[in-house]
Order: structure tokens, then sequence, then C-alpha cells
């Protein structure tokens, strides 16, 4: 996906050229990277400190709605829904046979019959493809990626912001509510990718530019900011959430990548049940963990690790400049007998640096 | 994009300033320091180092990619900004100014080097 013309727009991207974005293509959307006078560490602190909105429009929209739609989805998905209630959000994946994470999502249980969902925007096809194909005939699914664009509230600010808007702000952390702001229909969910306490809107993208300009007008006192993807990859990063296609792929199970949590087992049925429970039984070879540098070096994808005997050990998934830290962090996939504290290094352009293997996240989470 | 007609630059996008006919100042262009976004690492090579042109003498890291510097000229290090290492956003900043990066005496091998308006013409296409 190399060709811009063939990169779908968010319904904002004129209001996004007009704030001097760089652009960027994302799972076939072109999407801001960072914003002119600003850029990916004053968005990543600002976000930290004060607030930061994200069109993320780019993120699939689904609706799986018909009789009892739930608990058939729950006999794709990894983790139970019975776990949550109306009103509730949840972390989950959607595996192939073979155990490896076609994507991961969050659902929103609107009730029995009816969920919706959030996949990458790279993978919503598929997703929404294998979902169908594995559901009684008699239970729709509404693709509404295009229609639908989502804007990410996320900082210690949004609290104030989302309470001067009148919306509906007595929320906990993943949990939703259908709403109305200013006569259209709006869902608005305590959720994130940045580890800040923060919310998630759901808007029709016919009401999204109202909207975005009417945040904007009231969080001007709180200090607000657009932010682009860089900044939500580097947020995320220093969260140790994971990002499909680097983190957790379709070459890596979401047991290696520590995401045994919400892969429940003990339910009846999952796609690539059979697969998880086998990795379960004989036990990950290697596994995600977090390394923080020592050195002054910015680590990054796919870089090899070694040991202190100078044995690789593994590779680097993700990894950045932490603006926080002031230091380079990353994710990295490695033998499973590291341990936390361990000294390692990482190959930076033929040059060993030195790493300290951590548990991520690297920054306190405030989500909640 | 800022391109001060008194610099001379390179298509590895460093500007040039001549201190004397035997003496320099070098830094990247607001194009380049605008390419990479945030540098986040700056590094330099030692005062006394001899290059000739066209050699890697550091490297700039910014928060989405790395890109090696190159001397744009032959000559000995004579000094180097030592503020970016602890500030490297002034090459953001102040591309032309604050964010200099090396001083070079004794230069030699300056042909290659390209006024303000044909580096615009090569950034524009």
């Amino acid at each position: 996906m190399t060709d811009s013309a063939e990169l779908i727009h968010s319904t904002l991207h004129e209001i996004h050229v007009g704030l001097g974005a760089k652009f960027a293509a994302f799972g076939g959307w072109d999407m801001p990277l960072e914003y002119a006078g600003s850029g990916v560490v004053a968005e990543h602190l600002n976000t930290r400190s004060n607030l930061g909105i994200f069109d993320v429009s780019h993120l699939g929209t689904a609706i799986i709605k018909g009789p009892n739609a739930a608990r058939s989805l729950n006999d794709i998905l990894t983790n139970d829904i019975n776990r949550i209630n109306p009103g509730q959000a949840q972390y989950s994946m959607i595996l192939n046979e073979e155990g490896k994470v076609v994507d991961d999502l969050i659902i929103y249980l609107k009730s029995s019959d009816e969920v919706l969902i959030i996949p990458n925007a790279g993978n919503a096809t598929e997703v929404l493809a294998i979902i169908r194909k594995n559901l009684p005939t008699e239970i729709e699914v509404i693709n509404l990626h295009q229609e639908i664009a989502i804007i990410a509230i996320q900082g210690p600010k949004s609290l104030a912001l989302i309470k001067d808007l009148n919306l509906d702000s007595d929320l906990d952390y993943l949990s939703f509510k259908d709403s109305n702001f200013d006569g259209y229909p709006i869902t608005i969910c305590r959720t994130g990718y940045t580890g800040e306490f923060g919310f998630e809107v759901l808007v029709g993208k016919e009401n999204v530019k109202d909207f975005w300009h009417k945040l904007f007008a009231q969080g001007e006192k709180y200090g607000i900011k657009p932010v682009g993807l860089g900044a939500r990859d580097t947020l995320r990063t220093e969260m140790g959430y994971p990002l499909h296609g680097q983190d957790i792929s379709l070459n890596i199970s979401p047991l290696e990548a520590g995401l045994g949590f919400a892969v429940i087992t003990a339910k009846p049925k999952f796609i690539g049940k059979a697969a998880i429970e086998a990795e379960k039984k004989f036990g990950v070879k290697r596994k995600l963990f977090g390394i923080k540098a020592i050195e002054r070096a910015i680590p990054r994808s796919h870089m090899k690790v070694f040991d202190e005997n100078d044995t690789e050990i593994g590779e680097i998934t993700s990894g950045t400049f932490s603006p926080t830290l002031k230091q380079g962090i990353a994710l990295a996939l490695l033998d499973i007998k590291t341990q936390i504290s361990d000294k390692v290094f990482v190959d930076v352009r033929g040059k060993k640096i030195a790493f300290e293997v951590t548990k991520p996240p690297f920054v306190e989470s405030k989500v909640r | 994009m800022n391109t001060p007609d008194n610099l001379k630059y390179t298509a590895e996008h460093e500007w040039v300033d001549f201190n004397s006919e035997t003496s320099i100042t070098f830094g990247i262009t607001d194009f380049a320091q605008s390419a990479l976004g945030d540098v986040v690492f700056a590094s330099l090579p030692k005062v006394g180092d001899k290059l000739s042109a066209g050699q890697t003498c550091g490297e700039v890291e910014s928060t989405k990619s790395v890109s090696d510097i190159y001397a744009p000229v032959s000559g000995t290090v004579a000094e180097i900004n030592d503020a970016l290492t602890n500030n490297p956003e002034l090459i953001n900043s102040d591309p032309y100014g604050k964010g200099w990066m090396v001083k070079l005496a004794d230069v030699a091998g300056t042909n290659d080097l390209i006024d303000a308006k044909q580096y615009q013409d090569l950034t524009a296409q």
C-alpha cells in the first residue's frame, strides 16, 4: 500500500491538513503521524501531562447483531464474554487454528443480542470475514468501518473536558454508554491506548467535524493538542501494550506475548483452542519482555538481542525512544530463561548496547 | 522550508557555512530536520578527527529513524557542538543556528557543494 491515491482518508483529513499534519499510511488509511509546531515528543508529553486528542477513525468498527449474538461470538474469540455485563468492554483476540494471532480487538457488550467490535485497521476485513463465516446465518455482521469515526480523548485533563461538555463521565475503566451530544448519537467509552485516564468516543462521520471543533473549543484551557500516530506508538510502547503486526502476529502466540489473561481455555470453544492447550502443556520457549537502554541508544524492531555470553536470545518486536524516560525502550521476544533485571545486549547497527530486562509498563499506568 | 542564500549545501541535506576559506561550520538543513522529526540523539565526530568529503562521521536519530552524518567537505574537526548531547532538539528548533554540528579546519574538497537555489530544486523534486 504505497500508492497514496489508494489510501482511505479520515473524515477529518482536511482538518489535519489545516493543522499541518504529516501523514503516514497505516492499515490502508492515510492518517496523521504528527502535527506542525508540535511533533512526537511534544504530543506525547502533552498527553501525559494535559490532554491529547487522537483521530483513530482508521480502527475498524462493526456490530454483531442477532439472537444470542454474544454467545455465538464467544465461541470465536479468546476471552470470555460471560465475564462482562452489558455496558462493559473487554480485550480479546481472534486466533487462527494454529493458535497465532489474527488480530486483537476490544469488544463492547451492548446486550446478549448485540456486540460492537473494534479490530485494527488493517485486519478489520479479515476479522469480519472469519466472524461471518463462524456465526449462524441469522446473526448479522454490520461493517461500519467507514461510517463511524473514533476520537480518543486521553490524559489527566480528559475527565474535566468530558464534564464540561456534559457527557457521561461516570464510567468505570472498560465501560461505555450510548449517549447524545448536541442532538446526535455518540458512544462514550472509558478505553484507550496510552495508559492515561481517558475516553474514546464513537461518532457518526457526518457529525465528527462538529464534535472535533467543540472538543478543541472547550479544551483550550486544558492545554488540548491533537496527537498523531507517532506519539500514539510511543505512548503505547511505554505501557507495554502490544501492537498487532509487531508484538503479536501470525508468528507470535498470545501466550508468548504474555496475553494469557485474555485466552480462556476453561470455556468450551474458541478458534485455536486446541493449539493453545498444546502450547500450555508443552510450555512456550520465548516470551515478550521489556528492555530498557542503559546507554544512549534507540532500539528498533527486528534488532537482535544477546545475553552476556554473546549468545543470541531473541529480537526486538517494538522499540522506540521513551519521551517520558528519555531513554531507549523496547518490547523483545526473548528466550524463556531470561530473568527480570538481566543485562542483555542489543545489536544497534553493529554496536552491542547494554539493556536491562524489565517488566512493562515502563511508565506507571493511570487508566483507573 | 528555510534555505538561507548565504550558505552552501550538499545533496545529503547538510549546510556549510564558510567562516574563512579554510574553515567551515556544518549541520543539517531545515528540510532534513523536518523530514527526520524530533531528534533525540546526535552523535558527532571527535575533535582532531581527519575527515574526507563524503565520509560518515556521526548519526542523528529521531523518534522515527536514524540518519548518518557525512563530512560535507574534507577537513579536520576543530570543534563540535557539545550542547547537542543534552539538547538534541536544537537541531529541530534552530538547524542553521544553535543546532550547528561540527566546525572543520584545513578544509579541502569543496567542489561538490551546491548553492541555495540548486538545493531548493533538489528538495522540490
